[in-house]
């Protein structure tokens, strides 16, 4: 009777154990906010993907946090003098979740069916894709692109496997989705959950990662929660292990939970108020440098952002070499400048406290989309225009149809926006006189800004001179004062007690190879 | 009874004719479309055009109407421009969670409201009434959202008895339903609570009392299905309501579901899902009605030889 009475505590004990053993083989990941509401993981047809892409697929090419890029599936690459060849050596050994093998034949058929996506532009500068030998694929330029690595590492750039991607036609990225990365997908539905499992073959790891191997999780599920609440709720009952974005409201409690750890990392988001450049009386550069030099980034920081992140002096963020413009284009706060050159353009300040020039009050409609942190942000903003007598009327829209107004062009006057992008080509998206309204809600037409956007965008033959094409570039936008930069936010993740994160986040955020690092707490 | 349910039928028609157009129009009218959803950074123009193209969104509005409602009649909700699948299929997808939740909130809501209704009217004016009407009051009137955090907050994250959210096991129906139910219960016990007095007036509930038919029995058995009638043309009305009524709740509790697929198809301005999910909560509504209509045709002889004979 004792024996089986110790058989029996000691079968129990080994079966604790072994569940034990078994959750802390599993892991459960919450996206929230932006993250939330990826359709598929299709990387060629998607318009949004999330992060768990990163871990089904690899790229040929990933980039690290300081924009350096590292091979994936690449392992080395050349670009020829004159820009028009680049010639990628792959990987041996590199498999598909289906046993398939990734090789050169793969990469030829997998760019040209980008044609016609959402995504072609990616590929535009590729006239043709040669196989030099099984493990060499040779890129046949249109014209130079030295953009091509970063288009490369974006994670529509995830290379998928060619014959379940023709046989699942539309249902490829939904039903099933069959990459060569660290997680095979088992499970998919869209705005609630993913379930990854192990792929136990995964020996092809980026340098950005420190396991070489496979990943230290036999599961992993991402989980879709919008509401930012409900996320944090998760966390902190144990429902969640890593919260892959945490919102900046949340920052302060996160901080304060004993049973949550917070990371933070630079981030990839400028905050930003456009000067409608095509409306009086922001057609007077002298009145958009007086606003421009009106907002105090590191008031708003400290107030509004705890002191986390870093203030925004010119458009880009700072860790990209084309932000480190001549102090002389940095925007930064400086009120008795805002002050004399109101003063220079002929506002002069009323016994009210506000501006007026020829009978005219200085007014301005001031909007911004809705949430409980932009309109803080408007908030403030209005009131440090207040305090150099502009009056900002605030007016806020909804996320769907702001951008819709913007088109209307002479609707608005100032607003407060952000953008989420690695690369000084957001220059031209948001700059460009092609895109007038909107994205370029600035309204920002200006013939020298014209041609040095076309010697950046297209005359540029190495990564180097591009980069100085678009300092250029952006220095002469930063000089004319379309816009007024406020705040780089961080980027936050929270994590539990039963996971280890890595030491240091690689890549540009919490991507696969730096999940790959992600370990069980014992 | 079948000429009145062909008829109503028959009537639904023009009825779901003018909701197409009114859904098509209204979505179409309001500022914004799916392509800021789709468009990338660093696209043309010209790639922007040929989109605009694809999708049809370069024809004249009604156009777009008649090729919309060609498609639906053949039964094809069309392809979800930003989701990137059918709608049909993404409708049937989110379908069974919200009836789980709509019917189980609804179920409770019913249950729980006839009976406190049937209660609070059986001892009127007495302190349970005050307390019954009182408590159903406040709870009619908290905000779904901040009931549905106070939910999560009392009994997952200090009880721990419910999961937090998510939509992975029975158990996480339960807080979500209590917080639609709570709202559901305050109408229909306030309606069983007057349409009960009012029946209990009658003349022919008093010569019950006097032929010393027992209480309860006179209660349940007849005053009380007397009073279903008004009681099940709300319960018509909220089965349309269940399916779509439930967008809040299913937002905190990070649940899929009919309201919360309308509610990112609105915010990508995504036209065709934003259409298919209106469609389907309109003929819902339709059919609850027509269900409602039926129900008390059937439990009231009287409309249903007037109907008939309209």
């Amino acid at each position: 009777m004792k024996t089986s009475l110790k058989t029996v505590i000691l079968a129990t004990g080994l079966s604790a154990l072994a569940a034990g053993a078994a959750v802390a083989q599993e892991a459960t990941f919450v996206m929230t906010a932006r993250l939330v509401g990826a359709p598929t993981y299709n990387p060629i047809k998607a318009t949004k993907l999330n992060t768990a892409t990163t871990l089904i697929y690899d790229r040929l090419v990933v980039q690290d946090a300081d924009q350096s890029f590292h091979g994936q599936l690449a392992a080395s690459w050349e670009a020829s003098p004159d820009g028009l060849q680049w010639t990628f050596k792959l990987k041996p050994g590199v498999k598909f979740h289906n046993g398939e093998p990734f090789n050169a034949r793969t990469i030829e058929w997998w760019v040209p069916q980008f044609k016609g996506t959402e995504n072609a532009f990616t590929v535009d500068a590729i006239e043709r894709v040669e196989v030099v030998d099984d493990l060499t694929v040779r890129f046949h330029m249109k014209h130079p692109d030295p953009n091509l690595l970063f288009n490369l590492a974006s994670s529509f750039m995830c290379v998928p496997e060619p014959k379940s991607y023709q046989a699942l036609g539309d249902k490829f990225g939904v039903t099933e989705a069959v990459g060569t990365g660290p997680y095979k997908m088992q499970q998919f539905s869209v705005g609630q959950q993913t379930v990854l499992v192990r792929n136990d073959d995964y020996a092809w790891a980026s340098d950005l990662s420190k396991n070489q191997g496979p990943a230290k999780f036999k599961k992993l599920t991402f989980r879709e929660i919008a509401e930012e609440s409900t996320a944090y709720l998760e966390l902190k009952t144990g429902g969640a292990d890593l919260l892959v974005n945490v919102p900046v409201d949340f920052l302060p409690r996160i901080q304060a939970d004993k049973a949550a750890k917070l990371i933070t990392i630079p981030g990839t988001e400028v905050v930003y108020m456009p000067i409608n450049t095509s409306v009086e009386p922001f057609t007077d550069i002298k009145v958009r440098e007086a606003t421009a030099f009106a907002i105090n980034q590191k008031e708003i920081m400290a107030s509004l952002y705890g002191g986390v992140g870093a203030v925004a002096d010119t458009f880009l963020i700072s860790s990209l070499k084309e932000a480190q413009v001549d102090p002389k284009y940095k925007i930064g706060f400086d009120i008795e400048r805002s002050k004399r050159v109101f003063e220079q353009a002929g506002w002069k300040l009323g016994s009210d406290g506000i501006r007026a020039k020829d009978g005219k009050r200085l007014e301005v409609k001031l909007w911004a989309q809705n949430g409980t942190e932009f309109k803080r942000l408007t908030e403030i903003v209005q009131a440090q225009l207040k305090a150099v007598g502009m009056r900002a009327e605030i007016t806020i829209l909804d996320s769907g149809t702001i951008n819709s107004q913007y088109r209307k062009k002479t609707e608005h006057q100032l607003a407060v926006r952000s953008y989420l992008w690695t690369n000084a080509d957001i220059v031209d998206w948001f700059f460009s006189a092609k895109r007038l309204g909107y994205p370029n809600v600035s309204m920002f037409n200006d013939p020298e800004a014209e041609r040095l956007n076309d010697i950046a965008m297209n005359k540029s033959k190495t990564w180097d001179e591009r980069v100085a094409n678009f300092t250029a570039y952006h220095a002469y936008v930063l000089s004319q004062y379309p816009v007024a930069p406020i705040y780089q936010p961080v980027q936050s993740f929270a994590h539990g007690r039963k996971i280890v994160m890595p030491e240091t986040i690689r890549g540009t955020g919490l991507y696969g190879p730096s999940m790959l690092d992600i370990a069980p707490a014992n | 009874m079948l000429p009145f349910a062909i008829r109503r039928l028959v009537l639904l028609v023009p009825v779901f004719l003018a909701v197409s157009l009114v859904i098509f129009m209204i979505i179409h009218l309001v500022p914004g479309d799916p392509l800021e959803h789709v468009i990338q950074v660093g696209s043309s123009p010209e790639q922007q055009a040929q989109m605009i193209a694809r999708y049809g969104l370069d024809q004249p509005l009604i156009a777009q109407y008649w090729r919309w409602l060609g498609k639906v009649m053949s039964g094809d909700l069309g392809d979800a421009i930003v989701m990137r699948q059918q709608v049909s299929r993404l409708i049937a997808e989110n379908m069974p969670h919200s009836l789980a939740l709509g019917g189980s909130a609804l179920l409770f809501s019913t249950i729980v409201g006839i009976v406190v209704g049937v209660l609070a009217a059986s001892f009127r004016e007495s302190w349970f009434d005050r307390a019954a009407m009182g408590a159903i009051l406040l709870g009619s009137t908290l905000p779904s959202f901040w009931l549905a955090l106070l939910m999560i907050l009392m009994f997952a994250v200090q009880f721990e008895w419910f999961p937090v959210s998510g939509a992975r096991s029975w158990d996480a129906l339960v807080l979500p339903v209590l917080t639609i139910g709570i709202g559901g219960t305050a109408l229909i016990a306030r309606v069983t609570r007057a349409a009960m007095v009012e029946t209990m007036s009658r003349d022919f509930v008093r010569v019950l009392h006097a032929k010393g038919v027992p209480f309860w029995r006179i209660q349940f058995r007849h005053v009380l299905q007397h009073a279903m009638m008004p009681v099940m043309a709300i319960l018509g009305l909220r089965i349309g309501w269940i399916l779509g009524g439930a967008v809040t709740v299913e937002y905190v509790f990070a649940r899929p579901g009919l309201g919360s697929l309308l509610i990112t198809a609105l915010g990508q301005r995504d036209y065709p899902l934003v259409q298919g999910c209106l469609l389907m909560l309109a003929i819902a509504v339709m059919l609850g009605t027509l269900i409602g209509d039926l129900a008390q045709a059937a439990l009231d002889p009287r409309l249903r030889e007037a109907m008939a004979t309209r």
